[in-house]
């Protein structure tokens, strides 16, 4: 779970799939079309002419702040889809009454879930971790489960240990399950029953 | 589920960010571009280029139509062009993950294909007595498909069978909804023929 900008990335993309399909396009208009040889030649030749008319240090310091820009922007974009993957803090919430003050960290919350779920034996590894989606904390169960073990039981049942804890702390959590397969759960005993 | 929050979170996490492909196409145009740099400082500060001055580069660019061969554009508008479809394809497709939504009340549940899979397939067996082993299950995106291979002489219902995935799956509430296929496959003996 993490907050890395979609749009972005795919925007980015889509830039490059159009710069790079035009270029094509170029190249094979040059290839093909009657004149386009002629074409590409007055026109390139047009372009290093203007080059030339800058000087050969304002058009080479030019060029060069222009990639500089360009590679800033780059960096930007590719290093905010990186750091999207940072994960939220683990946030503690408190609840005051006459008798006192209880405070229940996200740590504990965690913690609580992680040790009630490896006591089951369908369970093969559960992480618990605090996300954060539109600045709203979700809490973010991963299961493993043995392979054949029922997608439904394991729902069921880290359903009912979120709602437990809920009740338990007095705040409902707002809970992502996620239910995975993988190398761990292929070499692991399966989950069979035994006739 | 009612929970806008949940709801952008499932649509996150089943389908792919992309982030791998912009991060590759980013890299190369950081390398294209501090190589150009190089090259261009260097000329300018009067150090002998790497590998090919700007202005000699400028020069070929210009000159290319009549020093290579029309096939070369073409070749080379061609595999530009599949390029760009290919990075077009990322751009647009979802990137659907080969996981599925289970509508489970107020919680977000979501599930890789794969323990969907394992799952029917055991419920299968553990129903109908034929041996795990012999029961092969695939999720898509859309649809279960269950390949069954009893032992030789040994008569299955394939309506019950049906019914048994069916049901399992159904039990599952997956989301995008799956349709099941079922097939019984014989072994070729000369007994079958």
């Amino acid at each position: 779970m993490n907050a890395t900008r979609r749009g972005l990335n795919r925007f980015l993309l889509f830039l490059v799939a159009v710069v790079l399909l035009a270029a094509g396009a170029l190249a094979l208009l040059v290839g093909l079309a009657p004149g386009g040889a002629d074409t590409w030649t007055s026109v390139m030749g047009g372009f290093q002419g203007w080059l030339v008319g800058l000087g050969r240090e304002s058009a080479g310091w030019g060029a060069v702040a222009a990639f500089v820009v360009l590679a800033v922007i780059l960096i930007v974009i590719a290093s905010s889809a990186v750091r999207g993957r940072r994960q939220a803090p683990l946030q503690s919430t408190g609840s005051a009454s006459d008798e006192g003050r209880i405070t229940v960290t996200d740590n504990f919350a965690s913690e609580a879930l992680k040790n009630a779920l490896a006591e089951r034996d369908e369970i093969l590894s559960a992480r618990i971790t605090a996300g954060e989606i539109n600045k709203e904390s979700v809490l973010h169960v991963a299961v493993t489960p043995r392979q054949n073990t029922s997608p439904r039981q394991v729902a069921e049942h880290v359903d009912t240990l979120v709602s437990n804890l809920a009740a338990l702390t007095g705040q409902n959590l707002r809970a992502y399950i996620s239910i995975h397969s993988g190398l761990r759960a292929k070499l692991a005993h399966d989950n069979t029953r035994v006739r | 589920m009612t929970d806008a929050v949940l709801r952008t979170v499932v649509r996150r996490e089943t389908h792919s960010p992309r982030t791998v492909a912009m991060i590759v196409v980013a890299v190369l145009l950081l390398l294209v571009l501090a190589y150009a740099a190089v090259e261009i400082i260097l000329n300018l500060v009067g150090q002998p280029a790497l590998l090919v001055a700007p202005g000699e580069a400028l020069n070929a660019l210009v000159a290319a139509p009549t020093a290579l061969l029309p096939v070369a554009f073409i070749v080379g508008g061609i595999v530009l062009a599949l390029v760009g479809v290919l990075v077009l394809v990322l751009a647009l497709k979802p990137g659907r993950l080969s996981r599925h939504e289970m509508a489970w009340g107020e919680r977000a549940v979501v599930v890789d294909n794969g323990v969907v899979a394992s799952a029917v397939a055991q419920h299968l067996s553990n129903e109908s007595g034929i041996a795990r082993d012999d029961i092969v299950v695939g999720v898509a995106h859309r649809s279960v498909d269950v390949t069954v291979r009893p032992p030789v002489g040994i008569p299955v219902d394939e309506a019950e069978l049906r019914r048994l995935v069916e049901e399992e799956v159904t039990s599952y509430k997956l989301s995008p909804a799956v349709r099941t296929h079922l097939r019984v496959q014989r072994p070729d003996t000369k007994e079958s023929r």
